[in-house]
């Protein structure tokens, strides 16, 4: 029943991503190397990619899971915290792969070929991120799978690192306000390149080059990853304000959908196929529509979290 | 040091880690371009 579905839910769905999604995508893109297919280099990519972005809503339905069950009877919440720290560097990790994934999809269209330095950037990462994955997953599994749980819980090296990065955020008194500041930068970097393609596209300055405006791309995307940094570190300190918020809930929902608008613009030609002072293919206008519909989403949400509140 | 200085430091200076990078990404794209 779909009025019954939970964040759990989403969680225990999920997190097949990082996991089965992720291996498969490994596969590919190797496979991609191994017959020096640009076509199945491109998908390869993009799938990775894809799972990076999945791997969000994974980790965040993740501390929901975690509210929902930590009372319960034969619940170890050392195991959770453990599952959590294990989580978060497999989490880091991941991102980092789709970033540097993203990165050679760019170099594909933007250089007409990605170079060995970037495909091995991306092997490298993958195989940890792999590594790390099945680990916090294996951790996670234990946390209602008694039968596969050994005599002793399983531990991590780094510990809870989770909890630990939320008590620096919460009790040193200049991180929250300094992450806010560097939020809103990133915000403004993100939200003008979004503003400068998407006018573009829609038949305003076409005037200015189209090459002068993909070289905006990056600015926006080191904009996306402060923001990425700066929301994780303020989500990771107090989880409980935001998994209960369903404003939270559409912010992330339509941050979903505009990475995948986004990674239309920046990593396929065909966004771009048009004269350097020419018309915008119809689909590139309606995806700079739904950009805009998107981002003022995320940041009509983003700025009604404390006043829609807990509402879910 | 105080709160203040503390939060402007952090502020500006990763703003600037963020501006180099930009810079440098954006110099590659140039170099690229002219050959």
């Amino acid at each position: 029943m779909i009025s019954s579905l939970t964040p759990t839910h989403i969680h225990l769905l999920l997190n097949h991503f990082p996991t089965i999604g992720f291996s498969i995508a490994i596969g590919l893109f190797i496979g991609a190397i191994v017959s020096r297919s640009d076509d199945l280099k491109k998908a390869s990519l993009t799938v990775l990619v894809a799972v990076a972005i999945l791997t969000f809503p994974t980790y965040l339905s993740g501390n929901a899971a975690d509210q929902a069950i930590r009372n319960m009877p034969d619940v170890s919440k050392t195991l959770i915290a453990t599952h959590e720290g294990a989580a978060l560097i497999s989490f880091v990790l991941m991102e980092m792969t789709g970033a540097a994934a993203w990165l050679a999809l760019w170099q594909m269209r933007r250089v007409g070929s990605v170079s060995a330095r970037t495909l091995g950037t991306v092997l490298l990462l993958s195989a940890i991120t792999m590594g790390l994955v099945t680990r916090a997953a294996n951790i996670g599994g234990e946390i209602r799978h008694s039968e596969i749980r050994l005599a002793t819980e399983s531990t991590t090296l780094e510990g809870p690192i989770g909890r630990d990065v939320a008590a620096w955020v919460n009790d040193v008194a200049w991180v929250w306000p300094a992450l806010e500041s560097l939020h809103f930068i990133g915000l403004t970097l993100l939200m003008g390149t979004i503003l400068v393609i998407n006018v573009r596209m829609l038949g305003l300055m076409k005037q200015v080059p189209l090459d002068a405006i993909d070289r905006l791309i990056p600015w926006g995307v080191l904009g996306f990853g402060l923001n990425v940094v700066t929301g994780m570190l303020f989500f990771i300190a107090v989880p409980q304000q935001y998994t209960q918020n369903v404003a939270f809930i559409w912010k992330v929902g339509l941050i979903l959908v505009a990475a995948f608008n986004g990674l239309y613009f920046t990593a396929y030609d065909r966004a771009w196929a048009m004269e350097p002072e020419g018309d915008a293919p119809a689909l590139s206008k309606a995806m700079a529509v739904s950009a805009f519909v998107l981002w003022v989403g995320v940041m009509y949400y983003g700025s009604m979290l404390p006043f829609i509140g807990d509402s879910v | 040091m105080p709160f203040v200085a503390v939060i402007t430091l952090v502020v500006f200076g990763v703003t600037a880690v963020v501006g180099v990078l930009g810079y440098l990404i954006d110099r590659s794209v140039r170099r690229h371009d002219r050959t």
